[in-house]
């Protein structure tokens, strides 16, 4: 028993290899070879138009692919395979959205437990109990029976995360989550966001705040026209980029 | 004028109430108050049914209910009630009351006119709820029930109370297959007064009016419960805006 435990301990979490998705001849993206480790973050960038939504709407299977495959932990998501098996494995993919997508007729602290009770079967005071604790630890503990309409951009996206996190996934997908916000609340979302990463959260979040990828992220994955050009920890990849589209992007972002 | 029309409600009050009952049929106005509930709860549930099948990724199920939605909505209301009159009995030998006959082509067409309203507020409502739902692991089912129709039905009060009012118009139409409703009965004080049509549809159109204004009323109230319930309700996450009420009424 433990040592099959170590063993997937080394495992990768999240492995896609030779993905390909086109719109009709418009080919999105080619050949995505890429892994993620258990408790790696991994920030993708590139200019826009690039792939990155579609690659990491592809991870829970917001988006179908045309071949190649993506596994979570050995288990190939693209795989025919029923919804309800479906469902499953993205309960255990956490998604925060760039428009956060709360649900507007719920409470925040509905929002939060829903899923775990009409999911999972949580039984709906425990999933109540945990909703707080969660809204707790991203600063909202005195928002619980607000309305999502009644929030800011940041508690919004705040309480996406805590959403996300209410279904306990061993991994979190952001994407862009905070190119909706005004420029003052982008900071109290990349703290929740920085928490989560030192915690040990497995993470890939699409976004352009290079000071997050730069201090945060363990990998930075840079893509242009659907591939992967490079791979990189951010203090190489900022210092000394190979790719000379990557030196571009950069040099753009100092203007 | 006006003592005639108090004349024909203090000689036919209880003829235009409830019919020949007890001595023929239940009519009158009960009837007409029993067919319009009938068919609003009926064509209520059956219209967010063929919403969902139109919007089914299997053609199997999706094909046959949007040829019906448009066969249904492409023809007159009148020539549906004739054509299950005449042409059911002719089928099947039963012998339908018309009853029944006017209450299940009103929840066929209301079902379907009413399933392109619920549809459009499902579309409306965007992807990203739906994304949000899947991504947090609902079935397809599940989200539809918890998350995208609550707030597309909400969204679409307006525009459902109007179909409401037209069913509960439209039930008039029975006349034609001798459904004993109000105006069945209206006609029929109409046919022994002879000379006071007037005075006797007068009094049809007053209660029609008051049974569909109290039906928006009722809606309206709800709809700003909820509301205020969802005070705050805008922005990014809510896509949709609110009709403003006021457009119930101009349907009237």
């Amino acid at each position: 028993m433990s040592t099959s435990a170590a063993e997937i301990q080394q495992v990768q979490t999240i492995r896609l290899s030779d993905v390909c998705k086109s719109y009709g001849d418009y080919a999105v993206l080619k050949n995505i070879e890429a892994e993620v480790a258990r408790g790696e973050v991994v920030v993708i960038c590139g200019p826009s138009g690039s792939g990155k939504s579609t690659l990491i709407r592809t991870i829970n299977r917001l988006e179908e692919i045309n071949s190649g495959s993506i596994t979570l932990d050995g288990q190939n998501i693209h795989a025919a395979m029923r919804t309800r098996e479906l469902n499953l494995l993205r309960s255990r993919i956490g998604f925060v959205f760039q428009n956060f997508n709360l649900f507007p007729h719920l409470s925040v602290v509905e929002n939060v437990s829903m899923s775990p009770i009409r999911v999972k079967g949580v039984a709906a005071d425990v999933a109540h109990d945990k909703a707080l604790k969660l809204l707790d630890r991203v600063g909202l503990a005195d928002k619980a029976r607000a309305y999502p309409g009644q929030l800011s951009g940041g508690q919004q996206q705040r309480v996406a995360i805590a959403r996300a996190l209410a279904m306990e996934p061993p991994v979190m997908l952001f994407d862009e989550p905070t190119s909706a916000l005004d420029p003052e609340m982008v900071g109290e979302v990349l703290a929740v966001m920085k928490s989560l990463a030192s915690e040990g959260m497995t993470m890939i979040c699409v976004t352009h705040e290079m000071g997050f990828a730069r201090d945060v992220a363990d990998r930075i994955w840079f893509i242009d026209a659907g591939q992967i050009l490079e791979t990189a920890p951010p203090e190489e990849f900022f210092k000394t980029p190979r790719h000379p589209r990557a030196q571009r992007f950069l040099a753009d972002l100092r203007h | 004028m006006i003592h005639d029309i108090i004349a024909i409600i203090q000689d036919y009050w209880l003829l235009l109430l409830i019919g020949q009952y007890p001595n023929g049929p239940l009519g009158g106005l009960a009837n007409t108050l029993i067919l319009s509930a009938l068919s609003i709860a009926l064509a209520f549930p059956v219209s967010i049914m063929l919403a969902l099948a139109r919007l089914s990724k299997w053609r199997l199920l999706r094909w046959p209910v949007t040829a019906l939605v448009y066969i249904t909505r492409g023809v007159p209301l009148l020539m549906l009630i004739l054509w299950s009159y005449f042409l059911v009995p002719l089928w099947t030998g039963a012998d339908v009351p018309s009853f029944v006959t006017m209450l299940t082509t009103l929840v066929v067409y209301q079902g379907a006119f009413l399933s392109e309203v619920v549809r459009a507020g499902i579309v409306a409502l965007g992807s990203g709820q739906m994304d949000a739902a899947r991504a947090l692991g609902h079935s397809s089912l599940g989200a539809m029930r918890f998350i995208i129709l609550p707030q597309a039905l909400y969204n679409m009060i307006p525009s459902i109370i109007s179909t409401f009012v037209s069913t509960i118009k439209d039930t008039t139409l029975g006349y034609v297959i001798n459904v004993p409703d109000l105006t069945f009965a209206a006609s029929q004080v109409n046919n022994q007064l002879l000379t006071q049509p007037f005075q006797v549809f007068f009094i049809l159109a007053v209660v029609y009016y008051a049974i569909c204004w109290s039906l928006t009323h009722v809606a309206n109230i709800v709809e700003r419960r909820i509301t205020r319930r969802r005070a705050g309700l805008s922005g990014g996450a809510a896509p949709v805006e609110l009709v403003p009420a006021k457009i119930i009424s101009e349907q009237l």
